[in-house]
Parts: structure tokens; C-alpha cells; sequence
């Protein structure tokens, strides 16, 4: 079973989408984004603030500005119950861990920095949840 | 009665290196000085809950200023035309100016971040003149933090930089304070926290400098939280192993912000510092 399966991106998607804060910061969050985990991989497409579209497996007319890849034990820690020191945050592991990339245009990633920050946060303590 | 803070508000006027500053700073309590310093970007509202604590307040007259180009201190005359680029003859020179124009004799200086990196010279320079120093995350080198999309016209520089440090902060910080200093960081000027950087991850290596701090003269407290990652536990430890008589603790459940993300968690680890400094 690949890791994340398309139900936990699913609901990945449903807590974004529900998220108070981003109905707040969201309108200009448009943009095409990747999340590779190990070798599995989605594009998200966010249409302001909400993700509107999940491609998985991508075919080559899903692009991406930008996106975030890692291998699992990577990802795991970020997402599971009290990630550890350096692995608790994106901007963290950008710095401190080698496996964690920003891949495509960090410029893009960057004028989403307030929305994108919070999409990932809200990856946080899912590890478990489908919903 | 109006619910007033004890803290007060005032601006100090004073030149250093030949140009005018109007330097904004807070202050409560009486006793041995406490000269506290913000981090790049930041300002004196990082202190609120400091000034605020009484158990501090009973022995130390607290100050915490604004440097220039932050919080409510202006830049100098003329600032349109440089680059602003904080380095460590710059900054500890303006601490010394604040710390001479108030006449602050045998002063505890306390700084957090980039304030907790400059201690560490202060002390190597100034031993003599200072009661100790409380390092807040302090690193004697701490490259890595600049980058030029700190300072974009194409980003919005506010929310960057209030971004970049959130994750500074612990997880389990009370989310009302992390929010807190997310909203001093956004009010940062256009490119002073890559000014700040420039000091704190270019110009900054106090690694030979600290060797000649005599702990014994000037007391050194090092506390550091272990989610901090721009200034890590082993940063600080490496420093720590420099000077002999130094402490050093690290702070569990706490990252780069102690007094702003969890004072009362700081608090716990702060005041017996404090109270080696009376001592």
C-alpha cells in the first residue's frame, strides 16, 4: 500500500478546505502544487485556498509550480504525534533536514509563504486520521 | 482605575557614531539594572511579560529598547539612502550607547536570538563593566538563516519573515503567543530582518572572541529551547564548552522565542538564573 493512499490525501483535503484560517488568507492561493512521498506522488491544484482538483499519479499535463519532496520516515515524523525537533515545521526541515527539498520555484512557494505554511501545518497529526 | 501595565514608555535621544537616534524603551522595577534585548526583526514588546512579572520587578529595574529601524525607534536621518546591515561592532556599540545614556552601572544584559549571540561579545569585551549576561538561544556562530527572498518586491516581506520564524517556536506554545510574535515579525521595516540576519549568520563568529570571557568576573547563564532550530541545543552547548564556569540548560518544550512563546515555562528556567545574578 502505497503511503499516503488517495483517502488520506482525501481528507488532507477536507481539513484544508473546512479550515477557518484559510477562508481568511486564502483568496490568492492559486496554484499547482506536488507532494512526493518516497515515490508516490500527488499534484494538489488550490484554487483559492480551497483544493479544488488531486492528480495521482500525475500525467505529464499536471503541472506544479513547486512542491515539497521527502522520503516516508521523513514525512512520517512531520506528520505523526509530536514531531521531534527540526521536523516540526516545513521552513525546519527546509533548513536542517538534507531530505526534506523544495523542488520547482521557491520564489512562487514563496509569495504563497502565509497560505502555504498553513496548508502544511494542518498536515500536522494526521498520520492516523482518514478524515 | 484604568487596568494599567506597570510598564512605562519613553524615547531617549542619543548620538552614536556621529548620528542622532531617537531610541524608543520600556521599563519597570527598581534595582540591578536588566538591559534586555529583542531578536532581528522583533522589538521591546517581545519583553511584555518580563516587565510585567513582579518577582522580576522586585529586584531589577527591567529595560528593554527598540533598535533602530525597530519597533518605535526610527531609523537615522538619510535612511532611504543605505542598505541596512546590522554587524557586531554596530550592534554593540549601540547597546553601549543606550547602556552609557542611561548610566547603567554593573547592568545583567539579557538577549534573546541575535541579542543572545551579542551578550556573548559584550561579555568578551566588557566583563568588567557587567554584572553577567542571560543568553537566550545563543550560538557564538550561527550561519544559515539569509536568504534573498527575505527582501523581495515580488513577496510580501511581512508575511515572509512572520513565516520563515514561526517554526521557531515549540508545537505545544500556546498558540495566542506564537500568533503574538507572527504579528511583530509582520510589522517588521522592508528588509530589516535581512539586516538583522546579516549580523546573525554572516558577520557574527564570536567563537575565538568568547574564549576570553572570565565567568568568574561576568557571570553567563545560556538557556536554549530544544525546538529551536535556527540557534540548535548543540549551538549553544559548543559555546557553553568555551567558558569555563558557564551554565547552560537546556529548555524542555520550548523553541527559539522563550519569552514571547511561554513565558511561564521560561520563567521557570529564567528566575534562578536571575537569582545567580543577585547573588
Amino acid at each position: 500500500m502505497p503511503f499516503p493512499d488517495l483517502r488520506w490525501i482525501e481528507g488532507f483535503r477536507d481539513r484544508v478546505n473546512a479550515d477557518p484560517e484559510m477562508a481568511v488568507i486564502g483568496d490568492w492561493f492559486t496554484v499547482p502544487i506536488a507532494l512526493t512521498f518516497g515515490a508516490t506522488r500527488y499534484v494538489l491544484t488550490l484554487e483559492r485556498g480551497q483544493i479544488a482538483g488531486i492528480a495521482h499519479p500525475p500525467r505529464l499535463h499536471d503541472r506544479a509550480a513547486f512542491g515539497f519532496r521527502a522520503p516516508h520516515h521523513v514525512w512520517h515524523r512531520f506528520i505523526g504525534p509530536n514531531p521531534p525537533p527540526l521536523y516540526h515545521d516545513f521552513f525546519a526541515m527546509l533548513m536542517r533536514v538534507p531530505e526534506f527539498v523544495l523542488e520547482g520555484d521557491s520564489l512562487i512557494a514563496m509569495q504563497h509563504a502565509r497560505a502555504l505554511h498553513r496548508m502544511m501545518n494542518l498536515m500536522q497529526g494526521s498520520e492516523g486520521a482518514n478524515a | 482605575m484604568p487596568d494599567f501595565e506597570p510598564i512605562v514608555g519613553r524615547y531617549l535621544h542619543l548620538n552614536e557614531g556621529g548620528r542622532d537616534y531617537r531610541i524608543y524603551l520600556e521599563e519597570a522595577g527598581q534595582g540591578i539594572p536588566l538591559l534586555c534585548l529583542h531578536t532581528a526583526a522583533g522589538d521591546s514588546r517581545q519583553y511584555r511579560h518580563l516587565l510585567c512579572d513582579p518577582e522580576v520587578t522586585g529586584r531589577f529595574r527591567v529595560i528593554a529598547f527598540d533598535l533602530p529601524w525597530h519597533g518605535r525607534s526610527n531609523p537615522p536621518d538619510g535612511w532611504w539612502l543605505e542598505r541596512y546591515r546590522l554587524t557586531t561592532q554596530s550592534y554593540v556599540a549601540m547597546v553601549r550607547s543606550v547602556w552609557r545614556a542611561l548610566g547603567l552601572e554593573r547592568p545583567v544584559v539579557l538577549g534573546c536570538s541575535m541579542g543572545g549571540a551579542v551578550v556573548l561579545q559584550i561579555a568578551a569585551s566588557h566583563q568588567d563593566e557587567l554584572r553577567g549576561i542571560v543568553g537566550l538561544e545563543s550560538a557564538a556562530f550561527a550561519p544559515g538563516r539569509d536568504n534573498k527572498l527575505l527582501w523581495h518586491p515580488a513577496i510580501n516581506g511581512g508575511e515572509m519573515v512572520a513565516c520563515y520564524t514561526y517554526g521557531l517556536n515549540a508545537p505545544d506554545s500556546p498558540e495566542a503567543a506564537r500568533r503574538e510574535n507572527w504579528w511583530y515579525y509582520a510589522q517588521s521595516g522592508p528588509g530589516v530582518y535581512q539586516g538583522d540576519v546579516h549580523f546573525y549568520s554572516v558577520d557574527w563568529d564570536g567563537r575565538a572572541e568568547i574564549a576570553r570571557i572570565d565567568s568568574s568576573r561576568c557571570r553567563v547563564s545560556l538557556l536554549t529551547g530544544e525546538y529551536d532550530y535556527s540557534c540548535t541545543p548543540e549551538m549553544t552547548q559548543a559555546a557553553a564548552d568555551a567558558i569555563p564556569g558557564c551554565r547552560f540548560t537546556v529548555m524542555k518544550g520550548i523553541g527559539h522565542f522563550p519569552m514571547v512563546e511561554n513565558y511561564p515555562l521560561l520563567r521557570s528556567y529564567l528566575l534562578p538564573e536571575l537569582e545567580r545574578m543577585v547573588g
